[in-house]
């Protein structure tokens, strides 16, 4: 059946007991109209801590960008060859600009007391994400494959023994942490990424204290 | 009793910033001291305005 002038509508043909018309419905609703990619935004949101967040997103990309290509070459690849250690190296370096901007956002967060108008969720889900990111990044360092992550490993085994998850959680184990790494943690830090972002663009970005409500004005 | 501000260079690992209880590698006391100099910049810097959308510019007009 080709669409004409006639045809109906999803929302016309489908059973409103159907579950896929239903995760539409809860997929579109996901965000107001227009917001999920907005061009216009509050005038007081032109400033550069309003940035870092964005900057967040942007590391965190070339991190699994880079983090994939290290993937398809492997321990030895990352290792040896000029290639691999430049992306290992970039691999890094993107993981230290992740963190000091979203440390830096987490700084003009606070200090704005992001959680105002709502949006005690999206403070949460960043703390969390803050929380999964650290885990992340350590079994990173843990994955190395060199005699820094045998010794962070040796270091941290105690402490994690201590409070006992070292059975479900071994840090001497590199398979295990590795495959933490490269699977279930970024599986967690996306998924957690994308209900943070869902969040904002559902709230909006936090006014500053002294912002004018009635401020209609958009830059 | 809290000693006075010293580095330290006990082995070839990296120079340390000590004050009492408190030591802190060089490479990490100017990674935070930088990134506190990213925010101070960040709520100071004025913000460049930018091109505006084709609508602003045709509304100027």
């Amino acid at each position: 059946m080709t669409a004409g002038a006639g045809a109906l509508s999803p929302d016309d043909t489908t059973d409103p007991g159907n579950w896929t018309s239903r995760l539409r419905r809860k997929l579109e609703g996901l965000v107001p109209p227009g917001q999920a990619l907005p061009d216009r935004q509050p005038v007081y949101v032109a400033s550069w801590i309003y940035v870092f967040g964005v900057l967040t997103l942007a590391a965190l990309v070339v991190v699994i960008v880079s983090g994939c290509i290290l993937a398809l070459g492997g321990v030895a690849w990352w290792h040896v060859s000029s290639l691999g250690l430049y992306i290992n190296s970039v691999h890094l370096w993107s993981v230290e600009l992740f963190f000091g901007f979203m440390v830096i956002h987490l700084w003009g967060k606070f200090w704005m007391a992001a959680w105002r108008g709502k949006r005690a969720m999206t403070w949460i889900t960043g703390v969390v994400l803050f929380g999964a990111s650290i885990g992340t990044a350590f079994t990173g360092y843990l994955s190395q494959s060199n005699f820094a992550s045998q010794w962070i490993s040796g270091q941290a085994k105690d402490g994690l023994n201590s409070v006992g998850i070292g059975a479900w959680f071994n840090v001497l184990n590199p398979g295990q942490m590795l495959l933490w790494h490269v699977v279930l943690l970024p599986l967690a830090v996306g998924a957690i990424t994308a209900l943070h972002v869902i969040l904002v663009r559902r709230h909006g970005v936090v006014p500053p204290f002294d912002a004018d409500p009635s401020i209609e004005q958009e830059a | 009793m809290m000693s006075a501000l010293s580095i330290v260079t006990e082995d070839a690992a990296g120079r340390y910033v000590q004050w009492g209880v408190v030591q802190i590698s060089v490479t990490n006391l100017v990674i935070i001291g930088t990134m506190i100099l990213l925010f101070v910049l960040a709520l100071v810097v004025p913000f460049g305005s930018g091109r505006g959308s084709r609508a602003d510019r045709e509304r100027r007009k």
